[in-house]
């Protein structure tokens, strides 16, 4: 009994510690657009977008944004955190839900319907940022009709949305080490695979905690 | 299960250590003599020679520079292929500009250089002196023979290659837009050329270290993009690779005629039978379209440098 104790706080440490790390380099990236720069990295390839005012409002609220969603959702999934500092819970967990809501998925959009690389990230980037909206949505709506397990579901799925500004950028890393592909060939396939992996390594939490539960 | 998961936990975060978001020292070399701006007048150039001394010795002589044996060895005539690999010869463009009663005044473009000359022929044999000013200066000694210039140069002071010798043809430089990159056999095979470079021992960095970052990552596109007659648009050049994009944006470089100074560059443009080097400043020589087109390549060749095998997004 004492042994799966200490693996699964091994495994606690590894999943916080692999989160942390990437979320760090992304809040890297994002320091990249700070003060505001139309010449830099991702710009770099949109210059005929960034020229469009609602073009600019949205890449630059979802960035800005975007940084904080990751963070904030990182605390939610902590018992330790829901059961001791519930008003942290509730804080950070309104702020993550109202800045997805109202910035970052509906930015995320605009986005999706510029996005490099032609109709596959196109469509594929607007489910994501639809499926984000309404995960986030149903979230809301079920910790106000005081649904907890519902509530935690659509939460789990949320999230597994916004990781992937991770997953999406550790495929193309991988991709392009492994199979040396021509950037946007490696960005349709990333594209695709950065949240639907995401998905269903989420569902898979979501009824392992079912089974769980049902045990207990 | 959950040992699994723990193995491909400790492999995502050791692979992550050393993916950094983007190469922050990614910087694009562009050579002072191919700077595309805006101020750039158009002026009409003399285009190279004038065809009017066709079949005369007076004009561009384009061929090989190559190193001529050792010191105590001028016999030793080797024959050094167009293969693979690189015998440390670069094409020369020695131009005979003027001859009077006395004097043979020209001046000769190689490997980024653009050197006056002048001299005397004697019995037929050029001797032809450059300034002494710059340390790679020295003294040409040809003659013209069935309609070829063979001959030797010798460098004034101590230098890494004292004696050169050449075997020259006659060209004429035409800049003409429409000119694609052949596949010369020093490309073809370009993984054999590849596993050569690395096997030899060649004095220089940065040819190996092209050959192996740049030089492999690029496709067979190179051949057909022209970007001197076509405007690129953002959908051309989003799926190219950085050895792509660089070797498209040289070649607009290589049909003006630019004397390249980088060193791989060199070796990839002097096997194409087009090329002729002529200037060593174009930067008045560029089209509008190939101004536009440089901007473009040169914005997602820094791209791809920052950020194609890193783990930030560009």
């Amino acid at each position: 009994m004492k042994s799966t104790i200490s693996i699964s706080l091994v495994l606690k440490v590894l999943i916080y510690s692999f989160l942390i790390y990437f979320i760090y380099l992304l809040a890297l990236i994002t320091a990249q657009y700070i003060p505001v720069k139309y010449d830099i990295a991702f710009l770099n390839i949109k210059q005929d977008e960034i020229q469009l005012t609602h073009y600019k409002l949205a890449f630059f609220s979802h960035v800005y944004s975007s940084i904080f969603i990751i963070v904030l959702g990182l605390t939610q999934f902590s018992k330790t955190i829901r059961t001791r500092f519930g008003l942290i819970h509730k804080i950070s967990g309104k702020s993550y839900i109202a800045l997805v809501l109202l910035l970052a998925s509906p930015s995320g959009l605009v986005m999706a319907f510029y996005a490099n690389g032609g109709l596959i990230p196109q469509i594929s980037f607007s489910i994501l940022a639809i499926l984000w909206f309404l995960f986030t949505l149903k979230a809301l709506l079920y910790i106000k009709a005081r649904n907890f397990q519902k509530h935690r579901a659509f939460m789990i799925r949320s999230y597994a949305l916004t990781l992937s500004a991770i997953s999406l950028r550790l495929f193309k890393f991988g991709i392009v080490s492994i199979f040396e592909l021509p950037p946007m060939d490696t960005y349709k396939i990333i594209s695709v695979l950065s949240w639907t992996i995401n998905l269903i390594i989420a569902e898979l939490i979501i009824r392992k905690l079912h089974q769980q539960k049902t045990n207990e | 299960m959950k040992r699994i998961s723990y193995v491909i936990l400790i492999a995502l975060l050791a692979s992550g250590c050393n993916a950094k978001i983007k190469d922050s020292e990614a910087k694009i070399e562009v050579e002072a003599g191919t700077e595309a701006t805006e101020e750039n007048l158009n002026v009409d150039h003399k285009k190279g020679t004038n065809s009017e001394n066709k079949g005369s010795v007076l004009g561009s002589w384009v061929g090989y520079f190559e190193e001529d044996g050792k010191d105590d060895d001028y016999s030793k005539d080797i024959f050094v292929d167009e293969g693979f690999h690189w015998n440390r010869a670069n094409k020369i463009n020695i131009s005979i500009d003027k001859i009077t009663d006395e004097t043979v005044t020209g001046h000769s473009v190689v490997a980024g250089n653009h050197r006056p000359f002048s001299g005397k022929i004697t019995d037929g044999v050029f001797i032809l002196k450059e300034p002494g000013d710059d340390k790679y200066d020295g003294e040409f000694k040809f003659q013209i023979i069935d309609d070829e210039l063979i001959g030797k140069w010798t460098a004034y002071k101590k230098i890494n290659i004292q004696k050169r010798k050449y075997t020259l043809e006659r060209k004429d430089f035409v800049y003409n837009p429409d000119i694609l990159l052949e596949k010369s056999q020093r490309y073809v095979d370009w993984n054999k050329y590849k596993k050569r470079i690395e096997s030899a021992e060649i004095e220089g960095e940065e040819f190996e270290d092209w050959v192996s970052k740049e030089f492999s990552s690029a496709t067979d596109l190179i051949y057909t993009i022209n970007a001197s007659n076509t405007i690129l648009q953002k959908k051309d050049v989003e799926n190219l690779k950085k050895g792509d994009l660089t070797i498209i944006r040289n070649t607009i470089y290589a049909r003006h005629g630019y004397s390249f100074k980088s060193r791989p560059l060199r070796v990839f443009f002097d096997a194409q039978s087009w090329y002729i080097p002529i200037h060593t400043d174009i930067k008045s020589e560029f089209t509008e379209l190939e101004k536009e087109n440089i901007k473009l390549l040169l914005r997602y060749e820094k791209n791809a440098k920052e950020y194609y095998d890193y783990f930030g997004r560009g």
